[in-house]
């Protein structure tokens, strides 16, 4: 028979009880006279037996249990609701206490971290930071205002990986501020397909010095990512996504590796919550480093604190303890 | 001793939830946890997914509790949450459904087409206990319901196996009685000819 919409209705409120003891009769008497009814009811009746026929499933024995641990997790994520506080609340608030405290101890720590970046004077300028063996020059600035070789640490080793879409000129600029910082005789270079890596082995002034050049150029980098190496190791302990000249200038400038290391860390985590945060809001207003300029100053600062530039294009003065590998990337 | 079971009504356990009594919103859990987490499978076809959407089904319920008014029943009320989180959900994974559901057809040898055929073709009138008794044909009755479109397979299952009548459904779902009427009508016409195409389709496999 075919399918009649009408018929059907009529017919499925019959086999669910839906309709009046008259109608009920009355379909009973259609199906019994005519064998194309008969035949249709049987056939809606044998589909709705199937699926109501289906076993009864039951709910996994740590329902209950899991209710509320969704219920613990959810407060990790969103306000109370008002209609929530009295049945919710009884099993939470506890939870909810105490995840408010571990976030503001955990906001507490980001900020101390980013401000003593900030306020923390650069190493090597010793500005307020006595070098122990400098009893001449507490200051730690010697003579002619370099750097003295005085650190005991084996000093900065990483790599700067830059992304770039003009390569050649980013390329050929780099050269150049290689030949105007007097790093000539420090950096061996290599240039393989899409890649040009420049291996710097200078002091911190010098890479620094670098690095203030290249922060000229840094807006039209793709991508810059500094990785860190442990100390005495040539295997990485951090990378710093998306670094900014000035965070390169300072964590090659610490005092010892794991300083360096330290201040990554932190850089990292800071880059790290600035992409994650609508639009880094909170960091922005503590450390605003993404303006370029900004970023120029600071890095001159840096470098003038830790030595005047040498326009002499003679090799920086000092140990030679920072090896800083700059490896350029074309961008596909 | 004898353990004594008292029946309170959902009005009581609701009012008491509603006052922070956290013991009378578990008895309520409890209570309809099974019901739930079956619908909910019935209609997304996948335990985990069930066992989720029964969860955030609860968690819904005891966050906006105190919303709740009483204008419906709490049963009918706590279905609503449950199918309108499942249909979203199934809308959002529909692809996935399909394409699960089409590994699954692969693995078919025929032998329940077999029955299922014995079964639709019986003129007696259809015995549960046999498709209870068929691992087979409750597959392929499973693998039918998830082929209908969502808001069906919900009117389905809201009647067929949770046994709501038109008015609850109409309730549940936020329609019209007749509208629930119309939409079960023509779900079960169309469950009967996936049916008899599963049929079809078995016997010109393994011919």
């Amino acid at each position: 028979m075919k399918a009649n919409p009408n018929i059907d209705e009529l017919l499925n409120s019959f086999l669910d009880g839906e309709l009046p003891v008259r109608q009920q009769t009355e379909v009973q008497r259609l199906a019994a006279r005519d064998p194309q009814v008969g035949r249709r009811l049987r056939e809606l009746q044998s589909c709705k037996t199937l699926i109501g026929a289906l076993p009864r499933a039951e709910a996994p024995g740590e329902m209950l249990e899991q209710i509320k641990l969704c219920l613990e997790r959810r407060t990790l994520l969103d306000e109370p609701s008002v209609s929530s506080r009295s049945t919710a609340g009884a099993w939470n608030l506890m939870a909810r206490r105490l995840v408010a405290a571990a976030a503001m101890i955990a906001l507490l720590g980001v900020l101390g971290v980013v401000v003593y970046q900030i306020v923390t004077p650069v190493p090597g300028t010793g500005v307020n930071r006595p070098v122990a063996g400098t009893s001449e020059s507490p200051t730690g600035i010697g003579p002619g205002g370099t750097i003295p070789a005085m650190v005991a640490d084996s000093g900065f080793s990483g790599r700067l990986e830059i992304r770039t879409a003009s390569f050649p000129n980013t390329s050929d600029f780099i050269t150049r501020a290689v030949e105007d910082n007097g790093l000539s005789g420090s950096v061996g270079s290599e240039v393989t397909g899409n890649s040009r890596i420049f291996r710097v082995a200078s002091t911190r002034e010098g890479v620094n010095r670098l690095l203030a050049s290249l922060g000229e150029i840094w807006q039209t980098f793709d991508a810059a990512t500094l990785h860190v190496d442990r100390p005495g190791q040539h295997t990485i302990a951090v990378t710093v996504e998306a670094v900014t000249p000035e965070q390169a200038a300072r964590i090659v400038a610490h005092g010892s590796t794991q300083a360096s290391v330290d201040a990554a860390r932190s850089y990292a985590q800071t880059n790290a919550m600035r992409r994650n945060m609508p639009a880094g809001d909170i960091l922005d207003m503590i450390h605003d480093d993404t303006s370029s300029a900004r970023d120029l100053t600071n890095i001159d600062d840096i470098v003038r604190r830790a030595g005047p530039p040498e326009k002499t294009l003679a090799a920086p003065q000092g140990r030679i303890d920072t090896t800083l590998t700059i490896i350029l990337l074309r961008s596909r | 001793m004898r353990a004594v079971s008292i029946n309170i009504d959902d009005s009581v356990l609701v009012r008491q939830s509603q006052g922070g009594d956290t013991t009378a919103m578990e008895r309520l859990i409890l209570k309809y946890q099974n019901r739930i987490f079956n619908l909910i499978l019935k209609m997304c076809g996948n335990p985990d997914d069930a066992a989720e959407l029964t969860q955030e089904t609860f968690v819904k319920v005891i966050e906006s509790i105190d919303k709740f008014k009483g204008r419906s029943s709490f049963y009918t009320w706590l279905f609503r949450i449950a199918v309108n989180l499942t249909l979203n959900y199934c809308q959002r994974h529909a692809r996935i459904a399909t394409r699960s559901l089409d590994a699954d057809e692969t693995e078919q040898d025929g032998a329940a087409e077999s029955l299922l055929r014995d079964f639709l073709s019986d003129d007696r009138a259809a015995d549960p206990a046999t498709v209870a008794q068929s691992r087979e044909l409750c597959d392929l009755a499973m693998e039918s319901l998830l082929k209908l479109e969502e808001p069906q397979r919900a009117v389905v299952a809201l009647r067929d196996i949770e046994g709501m009548n038109y008015n609850e459904i109409a309730d549940v779902l936020n329609i019209e009685v007749g509208t629930v009427r119309s939409r079960l009508s023509r779900a079960r016409s169309i469950l009967r000819e996936i049916l008899e195409s599963m049929v079809n389709e078995g016997e010109s496999k393994h011919r």
